[in-house]
């Protein structure tokens, strides 16, 4: 049994300490927009963020981040206008969609550090694997991203 | 306004919802399970349904791989009905022979959704709009000629007076369906052509989108498998013992090639199958390794045409490799068999496998077989394939309990059907003008088809590897195949095919290394005659309007004929297939040291008419990345009869800084929409003709890897 501090909310999880996050997320707590591809923290399609550090959650396990704040896909915002998911939006990005919540957690995160990145600031900081191939729309809605979260501030 | 007539023996079937609403099904006509008392309101297997309070939802023939189909397909249909995009909701269909296309199957491939679809989801959509109409002018009690639909309203028009769709929808479900219902113009049309926002997206960023291995269904267990990574090897040992042992495991169940470990949760199921050490040994390809295949290959080469030793030609050999699909969503399905009926939720692109399988494996009678599609995290061929199917189905019926069957990463990678690898050679003689006086080409490509349909094996023949060689003019018109576009006269051109002893199948696209092998030799011929190569293609092209405005607007794009520095240089290809055709210019660098960087991809493409240019730019890009990943990277190396790679730590694919700026034009025409694939054909050759254009260097192996480029 662990206590994991999940979007804000606290879930007790029946699992051993050294289960992968991801398992938790998905199997236990039922949160599945964080998404398997690899297990060897290659292809960031579980992309989680923990507190503002984007962790491929295959990678850590539940014993490690208990306690922590972890921001699944879900938890971005409660009505999906997270900067970066209107941004998504505008740019239609999302083709078969199935990385595209790891992509949004690390954009998340490169924007935390970088509010004004360039494309080789981009090239550097978005690692994930993408195989539709959405990669131009991603540096193109990051960008735009970084355009909205100016505004709002 | 265009009249039509509705085919006869595909008349539609309207049913009134339970509740209220209306629903657009198909002919039952066929003595198939699927009869009208079957019908329930969680009845798929139909095309429109509206609802009380207005929703429509659309039920797509097509998976949504991440191609846009849905939203194609809704446009359609809502075009004609002139429903409100806003209500618009969409799903696929299981299984049903209704939506077998022309193909003889219900699959999602070959770039054909909307061209197989447009003009049956057209009436569709323009009956279901005379229906309202009809309906909505009776509760109204006014002429039907004086109503039109609009916004999914009825509106009488001398009134004003209007009725929703949603009030209209059930008394409209007791009218038979129109015969002739009237199509609109594409001159009317307010959402088709238009680059509207697609259905999925909202739900693509929010984690809401429900792929296959997000169902939970209650019960349900979690089943990881380990197959022979040996290609046709035997499970030789096991620890059964251990495996029960670990937490949460329930059982240890054998599969086809293999075995699987059922526990209470994914995790507790791989650490089941860790426990449980399987081993296996044999296996008839013990011996099979790249370099075999590249022996049989060559042997088969030779077995076609000795190479010329004639100074005067231009001889070169190419080769292609093996690539995998490495799809982000990992190979899945989960089912549900009990001893009356089989559900199954799988990313698919072929339901009509799916249910061949499910029918051979249970023996279940048709109509209790459901086949669920939801969101596909990726296709490109991979998902016509059905192994996993097979897994889920037994596995289930075995525990009689819905069961996840989730492939770990490497066992997607090692068991994979795999694009085949396969090689090409050309002796190419020129007149003295520069241009070919004999034209000899050798290809051996082993053909996934043949592997699976033996006919075409034992004759060695397949249309497709005919596609654009220059002699695929005989080929019969049946697949709508064009001619090549350079002239030649001349030609010899032999195929022929190699079983390589692994799995194979269709990979994006499919045949890639067509355009590889002819536009490098293209280029190389240019090079060999002293001309310029674009001017060179015109020259072979001849009068050709459509092709020559594309090659003429991609040079204008691209600055084909601007000066570039030193160590930089630009490559053109072309590509002509399904009357759709696409160019492209790569621009790259190649540093002192060897370092190559591509710059651009500039595109040009006529793939006929767009229901939405976006989502098709989209594609196109999508296909653009996936070749310069391959390209670039990609090359499955087999030893000891098995794949090398296992995961993308060592089969890499392109990241986001492997990719370009890539400028993408789409020209108009009358033709047929169709062919959103073509992005991937002319990147490997446009780049490869650059890095000569640049260095000297001819690259004739792909991929292009490590290299030397200088």
């Amino acid at each position: 049994m662990a206590e994991l501090m999940i979007n804000g909310k606290v879930q007790q999880v029946n699992v051993e300490e050294d289960t992968p996050l991801l398992w938790a997320i998905r199997d236990s707590i039922g949160l599945t927009g964080t998404k398997y591809g690899c297990g060897i923290q290659q292809c960031g399609a579980c992309t989680v963020l923990i507190g503002k550090r984007p962790v491929r959650s295959c990678g850590i396990t539940v014993g490690e981040v208990a306690g922590k704040d972890i921001t699944t896909i879900e938890g971005l915002s409660p009505d999906s206008r997270h900067p970066v998911q209107l941004a998504w939006v505008e740019e239609q990005v999302p083709q078969c969609g199935y990385c595209q919540s790891g992509q949004i957690m690390a954009a998340v995160s490169l924007l935390e550090r970088k509010p004004n990145p360039t494309d080789q600031e981009i090239d550097r900081g978005m690692l994930n694997l993408c195989r539709c191939g959405t990669y131009p729309r991603i540096r193109k809605a990051i960008h735009h991203a970084s355009e909205l979260m100016k505004e709002v501030s | 306004m265009k009249n039509t007539n509705m085919n006869r023996r595909t008349f539609l079937k309207v049913t009134t919802v339970a509740g209220g609403g209306l629903l657009v099904g198909c002919s039952f006509s066929s003595p198939n399970s699927f009869s009208s008392s079957n019908e329930k309101d969680g009845d798929l297997g139909l095309f429109v349904r509206i609802k009380n309070n207005d929703q429509i939802q659309i039920i797509s023939p097509n998976s949504e791989l991440g191609q846009g189909i849905h939203t194609a397909h809704a446009m359609i249909i809502c075009e004609e009905m002139e429903a409100d995009w806003k209500k618009v909701s969409v799903t696929t269909g299981s299984y049903h022979p209704e939506y077998k296309k022309n193909m003889f199957v219900q699959s999602t491939g070959g770039s054909n959704g909307v061209s197989a679809w447009k003009q049956k989801l057209s009436e569709i959509g323009a009956g279901i709009k005379e229906m309202l109409i009809e309906a909505g002018a009776e509760q109204m009690r006014v002429p039907k000629k004086d109503c039109i639909a609009l916004n999914s309203f009825v509106i009488h028009k001398p009134s004003k007076n209007s009725v929703r769709f949603g009030q209209i929808a059930k008394n409209a479900s007791k009218l038979s369906f129109p015969n002739s219902p009237t199509l609109k113009n594409s001159s009317e049309y307010k959402l088709v052509g238009k680059s509207i926002f697609r259905v999925d997206v909202p739900q693509k960023v929010n984690g809401k989108a429900l792929f296959a291995g997000d169902i939970k269904l209650p019960g349900m267990m979690y089943a990881q498998v380990a197959q022979s990574p040996v290609f046709g090897g035997d499970l030789k040992s096991f620890d059964k013992k251990s495996a029960l042992k670990s937490p949460g495991v329930k059982a240890v169940i054998p599969i086809p090639n293999g075995i699987a470990v059922v526990a209470d949760t994914t995790w507790h199921a791989i650490k089941g199958l860790e426990a449980l050490k399987p081993t296996f040994g044999g296996g008839i390809n013990e011996i099979l390794s790249s370099k075999t295949i590249d022996k049989s290959f060559n042997e088969a080469l030779n077995s076609i045409k000795e190479s010329s030793k004639d100074n005067m030609v231009l001889d070169v050999e190419y080769s292609m490799p093996f690539l995998s699909h490495a799809a982000i969503e990992s190979t899945n399905c989960t089912a549900n068999v009990t001893s009356n009926s089989c559900e199954i939720w799988v990313p698919t692109q072929s339901q009509s496998i799916c249910f061949d399988k499910i029918l051979e494996i249970t023996g279940l009678s048709e109509e209790n077989i459901t086949i669920h599609t939801p969101y596909v995290g990726g296709g490109f061929g991979r998902r016509i394939e059905v192994d996993e199917v097979v897994h889920a189905v037994m596995i289930s019926k075995e525990m009689n309990k819905p069961v996840q069957v989730l492939w770990s990463r490497e066992e997607d990678i090692q068991h994979d059907h795999y694009h085949s690898g396969s090689k090409a050679r050309y002796q190419i003689k020129l007149d003295a003008k520069g241009l070919p006086k004999q034209w000899d080409n050798q290809v051996v490509k082993p053909d996934f088809m043949a592997q699976n349909y033996k006919i075409l094996d034992a004759l060695n023949f397949n249309p497709f590897n005919y596609l654009f060689t220059p002699n695929d003019s005989f080929i019969p018109g049946m697949i709508g195949l064009q001619k090549s576009p350079y002239n030649i006269d001349n030609v010899s051109f032999d195929y022929t095919n190699v079983d390589p002893g692994v799995p194979i199948g269709a990979w994006r696209s499919v045949f890639i290394g067509n355009a590889f092998y002819i536009e490098s030799a293209i280029d190389e011929v240019a090079h060999f005659a002293k001309q310029e190569p674009l001017e060179y293609r015109k020259k072979l092209i001849g009068d050709n309007p459509r092709i020559l405005k594309i090659l003429d607007l991609l040079a204008k794009q691209s600055n084909w004929s601007k000066p570039l520095p030193p160590g930089h240089g630009k490559g053109i290809a072309l590509f002509h297939e399904l009357d759709a055709v696409t160019a492209q210019v790569a621009t790259v660098s190649v540093s002192p040291k060897g370092k190559l960087k591509i710059l651009k991809i500039d595109c040009v493409l006529d793939l006929g008419n767009y229901v939405n240019p976006s989502i098709v730019k989209s594609q196109i890009e999508g296909g653009i990345v996936m070749g310069i990943s391959s390209a670039l990277k990609e090359n499955i190396i087999f030893e000891k009869g098995k794949v090398s790679q296992s995961n993308f730590d060592d089969y890499k694919i392109a990241k986001m800084k492997d990719i370009p700026e890539i400028e993408i034009n789409l020209i108009e025409s009358d033709a047929d929409a169709k062919g959103v694939d073509m992005g991937v054909f002319p990147v490997a050759p446009s780049i490869t003709n650059a890095i000569f254009a640049a260095t000297g260097k001819r690259i004739r192996h792909l991929p292009i890897g490590k290299q030397r480029l200088v």
